[in-house]
């Protein structure tokens, strides 16, 4: 109990010394935090927008994969891609967009006395890129392209085939038209759907003037969402898919891989403990763990000698193990302990002070007082959902030979023997 | 009085603000070991960053793999018992010398077999022999989840290998300071590397599963004979046979003091840091005089090479040109015709190959390739788009690079160049983990941390005719090495392109009796189907599978 006290001690003492958030919000609906820090001549600048279950209308997978490479190309009003991408670098700022499975992102860096300019730049290529037919083609078949010869090594494409959402598919992609898109763009960009973060060195009065000539004419194009729930990752998930991804890498030996999508539902502060217990836990030993942004992913290797069927079932038998038994009393304390450590880690990275900010903004934010609160059997809850079987996304890599014997889709669930499987 | 006040706080206020220049204190420990300090006020953790000079590049032969070992097996994680090894189980050292033993019994056992064949084996009973025990072993090892000593305390680590240096990264909060004074002194006495044999077993298995790779082939073609031209996936015999007692007696070597530089960033004072470091890590002996390493040098003129291989899922131009190490005079100028080259979106690269023209889909160029120490390499990297040869590609590059040396650079595209690189030599600034990084490899590749400080200033005094004279020095045709890739037929995931493949190694068997030229038949089949449509590609595949005889469609 007193290691906890002096904890929270220390977690106190880093919250003086991160820069405190200041949030306000603009008449159009835009939410903004700043976090002054004038270490460095530097300002960055983050515009997440968020994505909700429904933006994709049913028989359109790919539509925001597809709306983001236009952007990402497309004209501005008075700019070519290529003069827009020139004026932002003669004054070296550096602009990076993404599209996460919760919604577009957009990232700025720039010296200090680019401010003004940069976020000029980066609110032309938001509200006034110009989507045109021609533009459509040719995104469409650049895409088509990546989709028919992905790129990186068969393990990595394992790794993206598992990634939740729903996959584009060549006639998919063929269905898409420009009024989807325009259709797509009105519903969800919408300054009262987005935040910005700015970070670095600026103040509040200049934030506040620099943002309002900035983005403060963005207007919505669409009547506001009547009440639409939080964005929730349970939701945007859809259903453990029927096919398993199977990547042929001819010659090489198996790898077996599952990602336990993280539940939407799943409280902030049981999401980051398990985030650093389940790692670690040396039960699941050879099972490897990390956490990446879809969830928990687990890996396994076949060993020379052993079937694929009996490395799946191993894979799939640690993670439920794990699951059955839950950590103790002793690992939440310690975890707890760790948390308030790792926290105070975010002082040295302006990037992880604006992830807090933002998801302190859409009430993703860990709270310290629900974190001492949370009890053994609600941390366990947390592990039973999150490991859950019925939602484990499994795929695997390796020769064609040995990904043929693996079982089918039916097959795979714990308990059941796959055919040919001597261990089970 | 009030406007005196109202002043002062003025200025107070400006000073705040005003930006203030990475400040790096640097002080020597009583055993040679190097401190470069650099304060950051306000922060309530600390990065410290360990560098040992040296690297894969001065790796023995006998120890090949040894500094990627140690990055995993000593630096990766901080394992309590092997940190306090006399207060933890006795057996555990009894053990890990048994496990030594049963290691190479079992790969003399392995080779014994592979060069007589089919004769009676030890290598069941001795495979058993060892399961029992790395059982046993792992019996002693910590099972809480949070038993890595830092992540405990939130903190995190990571380690690397490279060419010229091995560096060991670690964040914890502020009151952990002299708790990892103590640890990393603790962990550089013992060396007890207790997961020696798990670390190896994935460091081959993540070798294997990798393969050959595209910048290792040119980097062997451009660099023969060089510790910077070698390939660890040539040598796992070698890493196989390394023992962890071999491993040790290498790591008592590298890892001194004298090869050392301790980098840490945070909000503490030279005052405070200073005795801690001394006690612990100043401490640490020196190891017995030992000949520093020679290394052979290589020739930039070696002549125009070239080589021609299939591998990958995608074709791809890798040319790489043999440069000047970083304490060269001409070493900014590359560095910033490079910047001109392919820094950005509105670089020549991507303006003319992949905008304009549309013969690549991705360019990169990146320098010192493998390590800057010693005369490396200035890399492209290049994806043509569809329908376009590696040929076109490469005469695409040769005409970029005879424009950088005989045009004269518009003052636009110098001024983004520098503007480009002074952004990002703030954001270096702003991250004590690449801070960290940045004052380290300057100091192993350039024998100097200010290196990284005087970069900038020295960037803008260079001038465009600076850079241009070494570039016609340096980016000549006798000092290219080109590597040009095609897809490894038969790795792609598409099954009419995989089908395709079939059906044209078949007809090629039937036709042709050179198997390169059969080869080459296949893999511009594919290249030509790529350029089709989906209805065409099915229609085509048909005419081609009626040449088959019935059996073989």
């Amino acid at each position: 109990m007193r290691a906890l006290a002096l904890a929270c001690l220390a977690s106190a003492l880093c919250l003086q010394a991160q820069p405190r958030t200041q949030e306000w919000k603009l008449q159009n609906g835009l939410r903004v935090l700043l976090l002054e820090d004038h270490e460095h001549p530097l300002v960055r600048a983050r515009l997440f927008l968020s994505l909700r279950p429904g933006d994709t209308p049913p028989g359109r997978p790919g539509l925001a994969p597809l709306f983001h490479r236009m952007v990402v190309h497309a004209e501005t009003a008075d700019l070519k891609p290529g003069d827009l991408d020139r004026l932002l670098e003669d004054s070296g700022i550096r602009l990076t967009q993404s599209l996460g499975t919760d919604g577009f992102s957009w990232q700025l860096a720039a010296r200090s006395r680019d401010q003004d300019q940069a976020m000029g730049l980066l609110a032309d290529r938001l509200l006034r890129s110009l989507l045109d037919p021609a533009l459509l083609e040719l995104q469409r078949l650049a895409y088509l392209q990546r989709l028919e010869h992905p790129e990186g090594s068969p393990r990595e494409r394992l790794r993206q085939a598992l990634e939740p959402g729903a996959r584009a598919t060549r006639s998919s992609l063929g269905a898409i038209t420009l009024q989807d898109l325009l259709a797509f763009r009105a519903r969800v960009f919408r300054p009262d759907r987005a935040v910005l973060v700015l970070h670095g060195d600026l103040g509040l009065e200049q934030a506040k003037r620099l943002v309002l000539l900035s983005l403060g004419t963005w207007m919505a194009q669409e009547p506001g969402p009547q009440e639409a729930p939080p964005p929730s990752a349970a939701a945007a998930v859809p259903a453990v898919p029927d096919e398993v991804p199977r990547i042929p890498d001819p010659g090489a030996g198996l790898r077996v891989q599952a990602l336990a999508p993280q539940p939407g539902d799943l409280a902030p502060e049981v999401g980051a403990l398990l985030s650093l217990l389940v790692p670690g836990e040396a039960s699941l030993d050879p099972v490897r763990v990390t956490l990446g942004e879809g969830g928990l992913v687990a890996t396994l290797d076949s060993l020379e000698g052993s079937t694929g069927a009996a490395t799946w079932s191993q894979l799939v038998e640690r993670l439920e193990g794990l699951r059955r038994r839950g950590f103790n009393r002793r690992d939440l304390d310690q975890a707890r302990l760790a948390w308030f450590g790792r926290r105070s880690l975010e002082s040295l990275q302006p990037e992880a002070q604006m992830d807090r900010a933002l998801a302190e903004s859409q009430g993703r934010g860990v709270r310290e007082d629900r974190l001492g609160a949370l009890s053994l059997d609600g941390l366990n809850s947390g592990l039973r959902d999150w490991l859950d079987p019925a939602k484990l996304r499994l795929g695997a890599a390796g020769d064609p030979g040995d990904l043929d014997r693996l079982p089918r889709p039916d097959e795979r669930r714990v308990g059941k023997q796959a055919p040919g499987d001597p261990g089970g | 009085m009030r406007p005196l006040v109202l002043i002062l706080a003025t200025a107070l206020a400006l000073c705040g603000q005003a930006p203030r220049p990475t400040e790096v204190q640097e002080r020597r420990l009583a055993n040679g070991a190097r401190l470069l300090l650099v304060e950051r006020r306000g922060l309530a953790a600390f990065n410290a960053t360990l560098v040992f000079q040296g690297g894969r590049a001065e790796e023995p032969a006998s120890a090949t793999g040894a500094t990627d070992l140690l990055a995993r097996a000593l630096f990766g994680a901080t394992w309590p018992e092997d940190l306090e090894p006399a207060k933890g189980s006795p057996d555990l050292e009894a053990l890990l010398k048994q496990e030594e033993g049963l290691l190479e019994a079992l790969r003399l056992e392995r080779v014994h077999l592979k060069r007589e064949g089919e004769v009676p084996t030890q290598v069941p009973s001795l495979e058993a022999g060892l399961a029992a025990l790395q059982s046993r072993l792992k019996a002693q090892f910590s099972a809480s989840p949070l038993a890595d000593l830092y992540l405990a305390r939130g903190g995190r680590q990571r380690a690397e290998a490279t060419t010229d240096a091995l560096l060991a990264q670690t964040e914890l909060p502020l009151e952990s300071f002299e708790f990892w004074c103590a640890t990393e002194a603790q962990r550089l006495r013992t060396l007890q590397l207790s997961r020696f044999s798990q670390a190896r077993t994935a460091l081959v298995a993540e070798l294997r599963s990798q393969g050959p790779q595209g910048l290792s082939l040119l980097c062997g073609a451009a660099l023969p004979g060089h510790p910077y031209g070698r390939d660890l996936l040539d040598d796992l015999p070698s890493l196989e046979a390394l023992r962890r007692s071999d491993l040790r007696t290498y790591a008592h070597r590298v890892l001194s003091p004298n090869r050392m530089t301790v980098i840490l960033i945070g909000s503490f004072s030279m005052d405070r840091v200073l005795p801690l470091l001394e006690q612990q890590l100043g401490s640490l002996p020196l190891p017995p005089d030992e000949e520093a390493a020679i290394l052979p040098e290589i020739t930039a003129g070696l002549g125009d090479r070239r080589v021609q291989a299939a591998l990958g899922t995608a074709p791809r131009l890798l040319t790489g040109w043999r440069m000047p190490p970083r304490q060269h005079p001409d070493h900014l100028a590359l560095r910033l015709a490079a910047q001109v080259l392919a820094g950005g979106q509105s670089c020549r690269f991507q303006t003319d190959l992949v905008r304009q023209k549309a013969l690549v889909q991705e360019a990169e160029l990146s320098l010192d390739v493998p390590g800057g120490r010693f005369p490396g390499l200035l890399v492209a990297n290049l994806r043509p788009s569809p329908g376009h040869s590696l040929a076109e590609v490469e005469g695409a590059l040769q005409s970029e690079i005879l424009r950088l040396q005989q045009d004269p650079i518009p003052q636009e595209a110098w001024l983004r160049a520098l503007a480009l690189l002074e952004t990002d030599h703030l954001l270096v600034e702003d991250d004590p983990a690449a801070l960290a990084r940045s004052l380290a490899m300057a100091w192993v590749q350039g024998g100097d941390w200010r290196l990284w400080e005087l970069d900038l200033d020295r960037l803008r005094a260079l001038t465009p005719e600076a850079v241009q004279a070494a570039a016609r020095t340096w980016l000549q045709p006798s000092h290219r090495t080109s590597v040009l890739l095609e897809p490894t037929p038969g790795t792609n995931q598409d099954p009419v392109e995989a089908e395709l493949a079939r059906v044209l190694k078949a007809l090629a068997t039937a036709h042709i009796a050179d198997p390169a030229q059969r080869e080459h038949l296949v893999s511009e089949g594919i290249r030509q189907l790529r350029m089709l449509s989906a209805e065409e590609r099915l229609h085509t595949l048909n005419l081609l599978k009626a040449q088959l005889g019935p059996e073989k469609r």
